[in-house]
């Protein structure tokens, strides 16, 4: 079973999408911010982080760069954000977007595909 | 002493991008102070305090936006997507938006504190917005832990120079008494009566510097909040210039002659007459006149839309059309629907003062009532809004329509007396006279000036209005449109 680290400082939303993924067969553990995802990441290594970009203590930007710095082997990361994420798509070519809000579908399939890009 | 050590100065203040919110608050938020905006939902708090942070991030500013409700920022934003302020390219640098629900439930106050005081610092944020104050004050176990968190914030705002605008819900007519420790509560409200809405704004406590007093009107539009100070609190204090000699005619040899002296310059008159007795022709007379001065003119209408009304104008040698054209002659046209009173007057001062107005015809004085949600305030707005069309040098002549067609009672449908408006008065009137109806002119009051007090009937053409010679025979009961030779027992 394939573990999703969720990361939101929104309550709502990180019940939200940790209840979908759960449904969907995924294990799923959550943080309200990078840090609180930091200290997860150690007792758990997940195999995707879905992670919000702007949060308190430690925001998506910040959690990117530690989970690079520390996990070199490969987590499968994936954004989301309330920002425009056009130019955050410019500035992290190479980590996949959500633009929120999304559908259920949307983030199923883009789930999907970072976690089949991170096996290949 | 370093910049660092400068104590904040008050008359450098926090612009609220509003306009006229900052007029309001003696020149907007003093910095690092502590504000409650209150009101029930919908009422305009969030969108306020999001058109403040773009407004400052657009400045250079940089916010951080607090929620503690249930509403997603993906939402919120959503909502402000169309908004005119908002600028998706001051995210996240220049607003930064994070919820502090978690925290407050799993940490309390003590916990979102400490999350306010370090999003501040890491994002060195000059504005701070937290938008929930409810749910904080639902947290605090006490009235005690509450007041607490406020001076424990408005400690950290002093000390990192940040300004705080914190959003709660009404509750009630009444403030928390909480609340009175802050540095302002800006209060915002949606009225109804019978099917009509509006919204309210009101200053109801500000340290720093005096604020306008009372309630204004304000509107949320595709540009966000708009609010119109009250007029009376911002009217000029001082008496208006002299007009010495500059005399005011309508440019109708016929009429003029009844009051050669002519108006006083920035007077203000008042015609009233039943619909279709003349009173827009009388106007339209009075602006082409000024036009032909080389005075700039205004007409502020409610019925007639422009090109109606040009065309009707033009009907009876009014030609207008090209003094629009050209600009000299501004044309504000409201359809009397759900019109804001102060939004008319600002509309009509503003143009007064670009534009260096000196002739205004506000053709509709009842639709300016109808656009008061409370009438008690009639005698000080027109008292006020004469008070500053003279300030401005602007004659003006107010077209009041009276009800009744014909008869012996006059109603003037004015919730004060026509003097609180005006100095001059004329009435038209219609009149069953040799089995004809006839149009007949009259002069009840005109200052500063001799007038011929006989009762004139008066006739529209295509080279427009023309007073006739005073009647041959004696009539009397004229005004009551039932005209009678005296002793002939009939009319």
């Amino acid at each position: 079973m394939e573990t999703v680290l969720v990361v939101d400082d929104e309550q709502g939303i990180l019940e939200a999408l940790a209840d979908l993924l759960r449904e969907e067969g995924y294990r799923v553990v959550t943080a309200s911010h990078g840090r609180e995802a930091l200290e997860r990441m150690l007792e758990l290594r997940p195999d995707l982080v879905l992670t919000d970009w702007m949060m308190p203590v430690l925001d998506g930007p910040a959690l990117i760069e530690r989970i690079r710095a520390d996990y070199k082997d490969g987590v499968a990361l994936l954004g989301m954000s309330a920002v425009d994420v056009t130019n955050l798509r410019r500035q992290y070519p190479d980590i996949p977007f959500l633009q929120k809000p999304f559908d259920i579908a949307t983030l199923m399939r883009q789930v999907r595909k970072a976690l089949d890009a991170k096996r290949r | 002493m370093s910049s660092s050590e400068q104590p904040a100065r008050l008359d450098a203040r926090v612009s609220t991008g509003v306009p006229g919110l900052d007029a309001v608050m003696g020149g907007g938020l003093v910095p690092s102070g502590v504000y409650i905006v209150v009101g029930e939902p919908g009422a305009g708090k969030t969108l306020f305090a999001n058109q403040l942070c773009y407004h400052q991030a657009r400045a250079g500013a940089r916010c951080l936006y607090v929620t503690l409700l249930a509403e997603s920022h993906a939402r919120m934003l959503a909502n402000m997507r169309d908004m005119a302020f908002f600028d998706p390219a001051l995210l996240p640098e220049g607003v930064y938006y994070v919820s502090g629900f978690r925290v407050l439930e799993e940490q309390g106050l003590s916990g979102l504190l400490e999350l306010l005081r370090r999003e501040v610092r890491n994002h060195n944020a000059s504005i701070l917005v937290l938008d929930g104050l409810v749910q904080a004050q639902e947290a605090a176990g006490n009235n005690r832990d509450f007041k607490k968190f406020i001076h424990e914030l408005q400690v950290a705002a002093g000390l990192a120079r940040f300004t705080a605008l914190m959003l709660t819900s009404a509750n009630g007519p009444n403030i928390h008494p909480e609340y009175t420790m802050v540095d302002g509560i800006v209060e915002l409200r949606e009225r109804t009566a019978g099917v009509r809405s509006w919204r309210e704004l009101q200053v109801r406590k500000f340290r720093g510097s005096p604020t306008l007093a009372g309630i204004h009107a304000f509107r949320i539009t595709h540009a966000g909040l708009e609010v119109f100070p009250r007029l009376e609190a911002r009217v000029h204090r001082s008496p208006p210039p002299d007009p010495g000699a500059h005399r005011i005619h309508f440019g109708i040899h016929s009429l003029d002659a009844l009051f050669p002296e002519g108006l006083a310059g920035g007077s203000t008159s008042l015609v009233l007459g039943p619909p279709g007795a003349g009173k827009t022709l009388m106007g339209s007379s009075l602006l082409a006149e000024g036009l032909r001065q080389g005075e700039n003119c205004l007409y502020m209408g409610f019925y007639e839309p422009p090109n109606r009304l040009l065309s009707k104008v033009s009907s009876a040698g009014i030609d207008l059309k090209g003094a629009v054209a050209d600009g000299r002659l501004n044309i504000l046209w409201q359809p009397p629907a759900e019109c804001i009173l102060d939004v008319l007057a600002d509309q009509l001062l503003s143009d007064i003062r670009k534009r260096k107005v000196k002739r205004v015809f506000v053709d509709g004085l009842s639709a300016m009532q109808q656009a008061a949600p409370d009438n008690s305030r009639m005698g000080s707005f027109f008292a006020a809004l004469t008070q500053e069309l003279r300030c401005e040098g602007a004659t003006t002549l107010f077209g009041l329509e009276t009800p009744r067609l014909f008869g012996p009672v006059l109603d003037v449908p004015m919730e004060v007396g026509p003097s609180a408006v005006a100095e001059n008065l004329f009435f038209l009137r219609h009149v069953e006279y040799e089995g004809r109806l006839r149009r007949l002119f009259s002069i009840f009051k005109l200052r500063d000036s001799d007038y011929d007090p006989t009762l004139r009937e008066f006739v529209i053409t295509r080279q427009g209005i023309e007073v006739l010679p005073p009647f041959s025979v004696a009539v009397d009961t004229l005004l009551t449109g039932l005209a009678r030779h005296p002793g002939s027992g009939h009319s």
